[in-house]
């Protein structure tokens, strides 16, 4: 596996059986986990014909401020129904009330899926649109007369979505910027990660001219400047990736896939790290058995051969 | 082999043939002990000088005598972080695995990465030149294991890094 | 419990591997713990079959999907695998070797076991392990070794939060707990584990397995197949594959308490006789007769003479031998929480046909001793095999009981904890569910 999957597997089969024609109804009542701390709840509350899946994600809050509830109404629109206590969104599908054909049904199992991805592209959907517009202001200018608030662009949109680690969205005339901010708490994975990083600040220059532009540094860049929240610890533990979407990525064709695509950068960076380290160890372990056959070497063959009898047993000689 | 590890490891089999010269020896303060005196250090008496052979500040053995047990100490060459935390993997990987290893101590020696201690049981038990090749080749192997994680590191790193970026393209 | 990720439950077991989150009453993914890598099925370890490096990395040429080819790229074939029903798919192509990192119940490829672990995790439970703690189990007998190892992976590898090990026939006796015959919820019982390769008859003290006393039989959900297939073929029906002697096996079998009396039965009501309908690979129906099989199937258990010939001891003697073979003093106990767990004890009146059958080796003993006594009276001896719902994944289900509970991560251990003491650290854990706990 090379890539991350953007939609939740386990929401995808379990509805994807429920949704087949020809299955017979039945109670559900699972607590799944996606990355990033985020829970779902699917469950059959009142009859076994109805399902409702419910999210709940530490970011929330944030989210909505940027406009989640919109984008989650958009998506999910008619199945939306007031959110299960305890989770922060939850939509209900009946199922005796499905689209007719298997393709309508497999869309709305792959849209169910990607709940979390759509809950979560909410501020990447609003740079977007700040982006549309500040383009549109700034090509009645020429860039030296444009007033000063346009070049610095909208206000950075924070997305604390894991305990130490945000997301920041900053949007301007000419790019949108995707901060992420990252902590590792283990010596291995740091030191592996700065060499991933290095490696995705290398990659634009060498390979792929037209991929966003990737940069790390350990002090909070100019961007997120006097955003609350931002410390400058000064101990550099905390990094930030950089990635500046140029316009060929804004084009509204390719929004989806860009904003799919981005949010999973964490999770992908960490899941490669841990790739790594398991490549690693099994070298490591191919390593230690030809130290060990090596060291088998120095003691002195033993009288030990397997003798047979007669009748074709086995039996070890004493020595 | 570059130029100057050949005599390096020339040094190091020299002096370790010389040095793998053990008899049994009851220990002297402890009646019906036999422990080995390089580790106990309660005769001064039955140890022998230790030597140092070193290639450079990076990368030298220590070598320890005594009258029943030899201990080797190996600092491993470690050019920067990311070299130096898979030297630190791979050793606590071996030392993890002691127990097959017979020789092998399960605590480095202070400044050293890893440590071997031969006593005279081994010495009966087991070829001589034989340990010395192991010692050798484990120095020689160690190394360009290191450099062939760390190549892999990078280029799994760049692989990785050029696969998430494409899909921008 | 809202800012609490829940546990992930593993259970890797020879054949199936069950995982999910603690707290639901089912496995979120069941599936073979097969991997599929590039390359032949010859098992790897070999000196000389070190991983090649890539000295000179990939251009990439074109955009690599999840499923992308891979193997284009050098260096990069240790991420080219499949786990689970994708890995029995890709097997069957060309390219990849199927492999079992797991060989009766104890992991013996770590190589590949360690990216199972990783393909489960990121793939498919979907979770960042630093965030979780881990609830795995391990077989009886589980030499302190292979603990360690796994510690190793899930530290080192994969930096997980705490982990827990719990062997599988304790989670069995836990997950009994759901039945209602169950009424003080303690960890001493005999679990009668029977899966498709082995059963394992494992008698459990205070929540420690009295290892001296296990017993194997070489009869499981396995040989029953085999059974129910010989018996087809014998009467020649049009469908005799192994497939089709599974699901019959499934759908049809069911324990009867006397096969005299069950063979008279049907000759006497022809009712009793099925069909089961198999649907072809291409489209065409058959209809398979149904007959004796569905009683005589599970009846080697109690009868092993009726399909082998080196394994003549039924399940019930091999039962009442290992709780005569435990210490005298929990003996009780073990007869009065006789737990069955896994897939081939889920026959109708299985639990029922041993608890009788249990019983009546018990009362003959403690007869005869009666009478060699001279009349003194024995105050009897309870014997209770207890069946519930959640049988099919007991050690599974165990654990996710466990693992919601509150205090579950204080019997953890950390990665803190890891990193103070070293891996042998996990030669202990504290006793889950035990006195004290819940």
């Amino acid at each position: 596996m090379l890539l991350l999957d953007y939609q939740n597997v386990l929401i995808q089969s379990v509805l994807t059986e429920r949704f087949a024609a020809d299955a017979s109804p039945v109670s559900i009542d699972q607590t799944v986990s996606d990355f990033d701390g985020v829970t779902f709840h699917i469950s059959t509350p009142e009859t076994r014909t109805q399902i409702m899946v419910s999210l709940q994600i530490r970011c929330y809050q944030d989210l909505v401020r940027y406009g989640a509830e919109e984008v989650l109404n958009r998506e999910y629109g008619p199945y939306v129904v007031a959110p299960e206590p305890g989770y922060d969104f939850s939509i209900l599908v009946d199922l005796e009330n499905l689209p007719a054909t298997p393709e309508e049904r497999g869309e709305l199992v792959n849209q169910i899926a990607l709940l979390k991805r759509n809950a979560m592209a909410a501020p990447f959907e609003q740079a977007y649109q700040e982006h549309y517009h500040l383009k549109a202001e700034a090509s009645k200018f020429t860039s030296e007369e444009a007033p000063q608030g346009m070049r610095e662009g909208g206000a950075v949109k924070v997305v604390q979505y894991r305990e130490e680690e945000a997301i920041y969205v900053k949007a301007s005339h000419d790019r949108v910027t995707v901060i992420f901010s990252t902590v590792f708490r283990e010596e291995t994975d740091r030191v592996f990660g700065k060499v991933f990083i290095q490696e995705f600040v290398d990659a634009r220059r060498r390979a792929i001219q037209n991929a966003p532009q990737v940069l790390f540094r350990n002090d909070p860049p100019l961007e997120l400047h006097g955003v609350p929240g931002v410390k400058n610890t000064g101990t550099g533990e905390i990094g930030y990736v950089t990635f500046v979407l140029f316009p060929r990525h804004l084009t509204p064709q390719r929004m989806p896939d860009v904003i799919s695509h981005i949010q999973t950068f964490r999770d992908y960076f960490h899941y490669h790290i841990k790739a790594s380290k398991a490549y690693i160890h099994s070298r490591m372990r191919r390593r230690t058995a030809d130290f060990l056959q090596v060291l088998r070497r120095a003691r002195p063959d033993h009288e030990e051969k397997e003798r047979k009898t007669a009748s074709g047993r086995s039996f070890k000689a004493g020595v | 082999m570059s130029q100057s590890l050949r005599p390096y490891l020339q040094a190091v089999r020299s002096s370790l043939t010389a040095a793998l010269c053990l008899s049994n020896f009851a220990s002297q303060t402890t009646e019906r002990h036999n422990v080995p005196e390089v580790e106990a250090r309660t005769s001064p008496e039955v140890l022998l000088t230790p030597l140092t052979v070193a290639r450079n500040e990076n990368e030298r053995v220590l070598i320890e005598p005594s009258i029943n047990s030899i201990r080797i100490s190996i600092k491993i060459k470690q050019a920067d972080e990311i070299e130096h935390i898979l030297v630190h993997k791979f050793t606590r990987f071996l030392t993890q695995r002691a127990e097959s290893f017979f020789i092998l101590r399960r605590k480095p020696i202070k400044g050293y990465d890893i440590s071997f201690l031969i006593t005279n049981f081994h010495t009966e038990e087991m070829l001589k030149h034989k340990l010395v090749d192991f010692i050798i080749q484990f120095m020689e192997e160690v190394d360009k294991e290191i450099s062939e994680m760390k190549l892999f590191l990078n280029a799994r790193a760049r692989f990785v890094a050029e696969s998430f970026l494409t899909p921008f393209d | 419990m809202a800012n609490q990720t829940p546990t992930v439950v593993m259970d890797n077991g020879t054949g199936f591997s069950k995982l999910g989150f603690a707290g639901n009453d089912s496995p979120s993914f069941v599936f073979p713990t097969a991997i599929a890598t590039k390359g032949g099925a010859a098992g790897g370890g070999s000196g000389s079959g070190r991983p090649a490096v890539a000295n000179k990395p990939s251009f990439l040429t074109g955009g690599a999907g999840p499923t992308g080819h891979l193997s284009m790229k050098r260096g990069t074939e240790d991420l080219d695998f499949f786990i689970g029903d994708e890995a029995i798919a890709a097997a069957s192509g060309p390219g990849y070797g199927l492999h079992y990192p797991i060989r009766h119940g104890q992991i013996e490829d770590w190589d590949h076991m360690e990216r199972f672990w990783s393909n489960s995790i990121f793939k498919y439970l979907r979770v960042e392990p630093e965030d979780h703690h881990f609830l795995l189990t391990e077989p009886p007998l589980n030499p302190p070794e292979n603990r360690e190892n796994t510690a190793e992976i899930f530290f080192e590898s994969f930096n997980c939060a705490g982990l827990y090990i719990a062997v599988q026939a304790v989670l069995a006796l836990a997950a009994s707990w759901t039945s209602p015959k169950v009424t003080d919820r303690s960890l001493t019982g005999t679990v009668i584990d029977s899966g498709d390769g082995v059963t394992h008859v494992i008698p459990v003290a205070e929540g420690y397995v009295i290892g001296s006393s296990i017993k194997s039989i070489p009869i499981a959900g396995r040989d029953l197949t085999y059974f129910v297939q010989s018996l087809l073929r014998d009467r020649g029906e049009p469908d005799s594959s192994l497939r089709t002697a599974q699901e019959i096996k499934e759908a049809h079998c069911y324990v009867c308490p006397d096969i005299v009396k069950e063979f008279h039965k049907y000759d006497m009501d022809r009712s009793k006789f099925l069909q089961h309908v198999v649907r072809q690979p291409g489209g065409r129906e058959v209809a398979v007769d149904v007959g004796y099989e569905r009683f005589l199937a599970p009846e080697i258990f109690f009868n092993p003479e009726i399909y082998s010939s080196d394994f003549l001891t039924p399940l019930p003697v091999v039962v009442d031998g290992v709780i005569q073979s435990s210490p005298i003093d929990v003996r009780r106990g073990l007869y009065k929480n006789i737990v069955l767990s896994g897939g081939s004890t889920l026959y109708k009146d299985f639990g029922r046909r041993l608890q009788r059958d249990i019983k009546s080796l018990v009362d003959d003993r403690i007869h005869q001793s009666e009478v060699r006594s001279g009349g003194a009276k024995s105050g009897g001896l309870d014997v209770q095999v207890i069946t519930h719902k959640r049988q099919r994944h007991g050690p599974w289900f165990g654990g996710s009981l466990l693992g919601q509970t509150p205090e579950f991560r204080s019997y953890c251990h950390t990665k803190a904890e890891y990193q103070e003491y070293g891996p042998s650290i996990v030669r202990r854990f504290a006793l889950l569910g035990g006195p004290g706990g819940s």
